[in-house]
């Protein structure tokens, strides 16, 4: 008999697959087009627990541990990767909660992550890559802060209820803070007409005066730059298992099409310009696989895995690039065409070479973990 | 000695003969040879003479059962009636009907007799006394043969549509017996009204009228859902169609859209693409009407029409009325 | 209210191949889930808890693994499941499973109605549920297309046949078999997947039932397999439809006749 865990995780990926097959991957094209997920798609996706895999069961989640999450949003991103990259901003913030979060926030604040969504914003118009360039900022007034400011593309901005947002609590001093929707002073702003991911809602918030307690301090004041970075390293891990899950994808367009199609009477199976592009795409989805794994086994473990989840998502953002390129060229015209999905798949691949830090960042952080050794 | 007997339970449909049970005759006949007594077992009410439906189709005997609750008796009083008449004349072989009731009765029977029954054969044969039948299984990807050596009698289900009714010289003896209904009233037929069309997408339609580029006129539309409605079926389109207002990816037949499986699916203007044909190739019967002779879809069907697709619609609509 | 639903572990996928040297089924590689016809049955029942407060347990017959598809319908929502599992059971056909399931049934005593899915998808026969019904002496309502209670001990449900719709009331205990329109089941969530581990799954072994070792496994099982074979490809010859298009209409349509189509 396999372990409990081993058998309720079996049992997981069984009812994400079944439930991709089935409400999941029919929407892919229909979001691209929409630019939206369609009305009640969330809400069912809410009622059947999704949002709840990463939470402890303590706070009324399943408690599911990093890996299976991670496989989880794979399987998911083989359907439709919008709808995995929404949970990855969902369960990232979360994630930070639960590390820096007092227990006093978590008691308050987690219960409702079953059926709220969570985003963390770092960026703001004045700077994205470089966090010491944002503006908003939180003041001591008495015994409360005050919370002021304007973030920009943030995941699940406008969809999500709860945000963790990053401030200035002095000129050269990040903080975390928490804030929800319903506080006075929240307001959204714009929602941004992205190239890909059109189904992952990506907005701005509005901070006019936001009153919190100290509640809402997520670590100490000054620990902004390690959230942030803790932030960046969990959502890299399961952005590496969103494009593996990208892949899969294109893998299986170009190998069904190749098995169907005759270029004169030769089927493509039979061409070797046709067999580089199938191996290359299948080589970037498995060592992008094995990356994230690599990094959720070492998250589990309590090791360090920061360099590693940079490396499943600088290595995969590429990879999944280049592997809609190969299928593009596969299906040609079909390939180009935006009656079919390819196209959006590069798309959706593209978005990652830049958010959760860009290619160029994760590259330094992984060479810096190189000179560090 | 006589011969040993295989029987047909005759089933009704409404006031009728369902279809089924014409085609086990047939086949009935053309298994027992000369070694085998085909009896039809036909269990209807007083007034009734739905042996006239039997008849021309030339079975030995049709051993009739009269009782005014039969109409409408439970699969279990069904059963129990059936049980009499087997512990009685002691039959070699009895063939069911696929169907609803006949997989519903059937089984109750087998319980009761404690023997055994192959499900919703495809095939049959005698192999001396042992009854060979060819079972589909695991959705029809795989066939098995599968007998019942040592008990009797040796129970089939048969696939409605899988063989063809024939009419058949010879006079078929009418027999009357009579069994003790007994009735179980704990289970009661409350109502039992007609239905026509249950088929909501086409999916699960089992007849379907498929539209394509070249079939795609707002009166070739028209036409197609008139076409469906008699058929008792549902339109659905090559992905060219999808483009249309009144179509949308659910209808889509194809690797990118539905996988169907109907009794028969009639194909009006489609080319036949790779990505269309995986979708319906597996429908039992393949109509194609197409302009050009050379269309792919031609490769794949059993009847096919080489010309204007609203010509022939109108000429099919005009047939059926 | 006690609700007892049968259900059955099903290879994960139809496509299954002949061994070419062997010529058995080549089951390797291919996952065991619940067969999708019984979710209807489990959500049915689950329909029932919600409304009525019913208690749902599940029963299977079959090898250890099976449990998993006990644990599916438990993150599903039921309470509590059976395994009856033991060598003596294996290679049991429609009537040698229904003996072993009756007796089970027998041994839990007091389910007032017992659901079956509409059949199996690999053997495909839909048997099992008259053969229990049969073997309890309990009326059935096979092919259900709805079910509501009508009474406190008594259930009205809707079956269609071919063309025919009946509806039919039975006093409980019965036993259901479900038809798959019926209603959309719902999914295990990720929390009640977990959860599921701390329900009460019951093993039952060939001593724990009252069984006559004759009726058991294969040695109690009146149909044998004597070959597995992959159908052939259906050949398809075009019976071409010509002269006037009027002309040709008639040929189809006399064809169609013919096939029992209209
Ligand atoms: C990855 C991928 C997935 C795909 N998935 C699907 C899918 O799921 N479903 C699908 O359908 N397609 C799919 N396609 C598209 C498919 O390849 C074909 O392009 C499509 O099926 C063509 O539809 P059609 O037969 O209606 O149109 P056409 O190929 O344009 O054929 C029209 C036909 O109508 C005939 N015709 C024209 N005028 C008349 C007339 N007056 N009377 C009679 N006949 C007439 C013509 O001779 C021609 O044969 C897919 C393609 C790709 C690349
Ligand atoms: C390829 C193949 C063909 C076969 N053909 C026949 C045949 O024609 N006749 C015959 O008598 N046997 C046949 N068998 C054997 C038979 O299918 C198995 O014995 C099986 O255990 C019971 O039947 P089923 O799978 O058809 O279930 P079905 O009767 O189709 O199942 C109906 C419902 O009964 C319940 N149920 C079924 N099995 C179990 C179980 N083990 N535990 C709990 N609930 C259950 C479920 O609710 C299910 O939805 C065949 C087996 C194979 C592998």
């Amino acid at each position: 008999m396999p372990s409990t865990t081993a058998a309720a995780e079996k049992l997981l990926l069984q009812m994400v697959d079944d439930y991709t097959e089935r409400e999941i991957s029919p929407q892919d094209m229909p979001m691209d087009k929409a630019g939206d997920f369609p009305a009640g798609f969330i809400q069912k996706l809410t009622n059947t627990g999704f949002l709840g895999i990463m939470l402890p069961q303590e706070f009324g989640g399943a408690g599911f541990g990093p890996e299976v999450t991670a496989d989880v949003l794979n399987h998911i991103a083989r359907g439709n990767a919008s709808t995995a990259v929404t949970l990855e901003g969902h369960f990232k913030t979360i994630d930070q909660i639960l590390k820096y979060g007092t227990p006093a926030l978590q008691k308050a604040l987690l219960p409702s992550a079953t059926d709220r969504i969570f985003a963390f914003s770092m960026t703001e118009a004045s700077g994205g890559s470089n966090p010491m360039g944002i503006g908003s900022t939180a003041t001591r007034e008495g015994d409360h802060w005050v919370i002021t400011g304007d973030k920009i593309m943030i995941t699940n901005g406008g969809l999500a209820q709860v945000y963790c947002v990053l401030v200035k609590t002095a000129p050269k001093e990040l903080s975390v803070f928490v804030v929800d929707q319903d506080m006075p002073g929240f307001s959204f702003g714009k929602r941004e007409d992205f190239l890909g991911l059109k189904g992952t809602p990506v907005g701005e918030i509005v901070m006019d005066h936001i009153i919190v307690d100290d509640d809402h301090l997520l670590g100490k004041v000054g620990d902004g730059g390690i959230i942030g970075d803790s932030a960046h390293d969990d959502a890299r891990i399961l952005m590496g298992a969103v494009l593996t899950g990208i892949m899969e994808h294109d893998l299986k367009i170009a190998t069904d099409y190749a098995k169907e199609r005759k270029a004169g009477d030769t089927p493509l199976t039979d061409l070797q310009v046709t067999h580089r592009k199938v191996a290359d795409i299948a080589m970037r989805k498995e060592t992008t696989k094995l990356l994230y794994q690599k990094a959720a086994q070492l998250k589990a473990a309590g090791q360090p895995y920061s360099e590693e989840a940079a490396m499943a998502k600088a290595h995969g953002s590429r990879a999944a690039v280049s592997a809609g390129d190969d299928t593009l060229q596969i299906l040609a015209g079909y390939g180009y065409s935006r009656e079919y999905p390819v196209e959006h798949l590069i798309r959706d691949a593209r978005a990652m070479e830049i958010a959760e830090g860009t290619v160029e960042k994760m590259r330094s952080a992984i060479a810096k973990a190189e000179f560090n050794k | 000695m006589s011969k040993p007997e295989l029987w047909v339970i005759a089933e009704r449909r409404l006031d009728h003969i369902e279809p089924t049970t014409q085609q086990l005759i047939t086949k009935a006949r053309d298994l027992a040879g000369n070694s085998f007594k085909t009896v039809v077992i036909l269990l209807e009410a007083t007034a009734d003479h739905l042996e006239d439906e039997l008849t021309p189709y030339g079975p030995d005997e049709i051993r009739v059962v009269r009782d005014d609750r039969f109409p409408t008796a439970t699969d279990a009083e069904h059963a129990d009636a059936l049980q009499q008449l087997v512990e009685t004349y002691h039959p070699n072989g009895i063939l069911f009907g696929a169907t609803i009731t006949g997989r519903s009765i059937a089984p109750r029977l087998q319980a009761k007799l404690q023997t055994g029954l192959t499900a919703d054969a495809l095939g049959l044969r005698y192999d001396g006394e042992t009854l060979i039948a060819v079972k589909p299984s695991y959705g029809d990807n795989i066939m098995c043969e599968i007998t019942i050596p040592e008990r009797r009698p040796q129970m089939v289900t048969v696939r409605p549509n899988t063989f063809v009714a024939e009419e058949a010289a010879g006079t078929a003896e009418v027999t009357t017996t009579t069994v003790t209904f007994h009735p179980v009233d704990r289970l009661q037929v409350t109502a039992a009204t007609p239905v026509v069309n249950t088929a909501t997408t086409v999916g699960d339609a089992s007849r379907v009228v498929a539209l394509g580029r070249g079939a795609a006129s707002a009166a070739m539309v028209n036409h197609a859902t008139q076409l469906a409605e008699k058929l008792g079926g549902r339109i659905g389109v090559s992905r060219p169609l999808t483009d249309q207002d009144r179509f949308t990816h659910d209808d889509q037949i194809g690797q990118s859209g539905n996988t169907i499986h109907p009794e028969l699916i009639i194909n009006f203007g489609i080319s036949g693409a790779v990505q269309f044909l995986v979708g319906m190739q597996d429908a039992k019967t393949i109509v194609a009407v197409n302009s050009d002779p050379d269309a792919p879809i031609f490769d794949v069907a059993d009847y096919g029409y080489v010309g204007d697709a609203q010509t022939f619609m109108t000429a099919l609509l005009a047939q059926f009325n | 209210m006690k609700i007892v639903v049968c259900i059955k572990q099903v290879p994960e996928t139809n496509n299954v191949k002949i061994d070419p040297v062997t010529h058995n089924l080549d089951r390797r590689g291919l996952a065991g889930v619940m067969n999708p016809f019984d979710k209807n049955a489990v959500e049915l029942a689950l329909n029932l808890k919600d409304t009525t407060g019913a208690e749902v347990a599940l029963l299977t017959m079959g090898p250890d693994d099976y449990a998993e598809s006990v644990r599916e319908g438990m993150a599903m929502g039921a309470d509590s499941g059976y395994l009856l599992s033991d060598r003596a059971f294996a290679g049991a056909d429609t009537l040698a499973t229904g003996y072993v399931i009756a007796q089970a049934l027998k041994k839990i005593g007091d389910a007032d109605l017992i659901l079956f899915g509409r059949q199996a998808v690999d053997a495909d026969t839909g048997q099992v549920g008259p053969i229990v019904a049969e073997f309890l002496n309990q009326p059935q309502i096979t092919y259900a297309a709805s079910l509501r209670m009508s009474g406190p001990n008594e259930v009205t449900a809707e079956r269609l046949l071919e063309d025919t719709k009946q509806t039919l009331v039975a006093q409980l205990p019965a036993v259901v078999s479900v038809r798959s329109e019926l209603n959309t089941p719902r999914y295990p969530t990720p929390r009640n997947i977990q959860l599921s581990f701390e329900k009460p799954l019951t093993v039952w072994h060939h001593d724990d039932l009252d069984l006559d070792d004759t009726r058991l496994g294969q040695s109690g099982s009146p149909t044998v397999v004597t070959k597995v074979y992959a159908p052939e490809p259906v050949k398809r010859e075009l019976t071409p439809l010509t002269g006037t298009p009027s002309e040709a209409a008639s040929q189809l349509i006399k064809a169609l006749k013919e096939h029992q189509l209209i």
